[in-house]
């Protein structure tokens, strides 16, 4: 399950994922400085976009997390952003999208479940972060640690599995019956399952984050 | 030869078995579905909601049967592929 390396940049592998994710930031970096260059305070035309996207994810996290939960509104936006952009670029032919790979669904669910844990010790202290562990019964120190690890393989792996399994489904469809035939179900696998995806991904960091900080 | 021919049908089997898991799945889902259905007849203002609510949950139990369909995906991608292409060397 190597990635296959496309080109060198002096010495520097480039594969296929991280062409990929380079991309997605080079779209994302460039419609953001597209859209916040005459911000006004009443916001007309394209600024709506950003304003919708910004208010959305600030409702869905001050309403779980509380007023103290503004800090989280870029981290939340960019995992909301990067997920759904790359579950639906997996449904052009041809591409790959960087969810499709379990390093970057690791790495997210690593960031949020890091970026968690030092809200919680920056929150609540060193030592009573450390005492939650051992929270209901002295002896729960290893169950409590295992939820935690469980917490972070099934977040990343839900979502690998659903983009991998079905860039694979697709794959096999695009073999069998090549023309007409895939469009329908590409629809339902590849965007529906990928904006759902995108939105559990997203509701779950916010809920582990606010799971840490309780 | 033979031991690499041993190993990959042991894994179709495995596979095979493996995704089992879907079946209970789908029961799963369609019982929430039900449910669904069930409280947007008798309260049909809240209909947006409970169709959030029920793609919500649906997404989330759906993740049993993707991790043993991850792990089928591993397996044929991490054992079978490469002894399939040194089987089809040795030919």
């Amino acid at each position: 399950m190597e990635p296959e390396v496309l080109f060198y940049i002096y010495t520097f592998p480039v594969s296929q994922p991280l062409l990929f994710t380079w991309i997605i930031m080079a779209v994302v970096a460039l419609t953001c400085f597209l859209l916040t260059r005459n911000l006004q305070k009443i916001p007309r035309g394209a600024q709506h976009l950003l304003e919708v996207a910004v208010e959305g994810i600030e409702g869905l996290v001050v309403g779980d997390i509380g007023p103290e939960g503004k800090v989280f509104v870029p981290l939340i936006l960019m995992v909301a952003i990067f997920v759904g952009l790359s579950n639906l670029i997996g449904v052009v032919p041809g591409a790959f999208s960087p969810t499709q790979d379990l390093t970057t669904t690791l790495t997210l669910a690593g960031l949020v479940f890091v970026v968690g844990h030092v809200a919680a010790i920056m929150k609540k202290g060193f030592l009573p972060w450390l005492k939650g562990f051992f929270e209901p019964y002295f002896f729960m120190f290893p169950i409590n640690i295992a939820g935690e690890i469980s917490q972070v393989i099934s977040h990343a792996f839900r979502l690998y599995g659903n983009i991998f399994g079905g860039s694979i489904l697709i794959g096999i469809l695009y073999m069998l019956a090549p023309y007409v035939l895939p469009v329908p179900l590409l629809a339902w696998f590849g965007v529906l399952m990928g904006i759902i995806q995108t939105a559990v991904f997203t509701l779950l960091s916010v809920i582990y984050i606010q799971i840490k900080l309780n | 030869m033979l031991e690499i021919a041993i190993i990959v049908a042991a894994v179709a089997i495995g596979s095979g078995i493996a995704l089992l898991a879907g079946g209970m799945v789908g029961i799963g889902e369609g019982y929430v579905a039900g449910k669904a259905v069930e409280a947007m007849a008798r309260q049909p203002e809240m209909e947006g909601q409970i169709r959030t609510t029920m793609i919500l949950g649906q997404a989330i139990s759906e993740s049993g049967a993707i991790y043993s369909l991850a792990v089928v995906l591993l397996l044929i991608f991490t054992v079978v592929v490469p002894l399939v292409n040194r089987l089809l060397e040795l030919l």
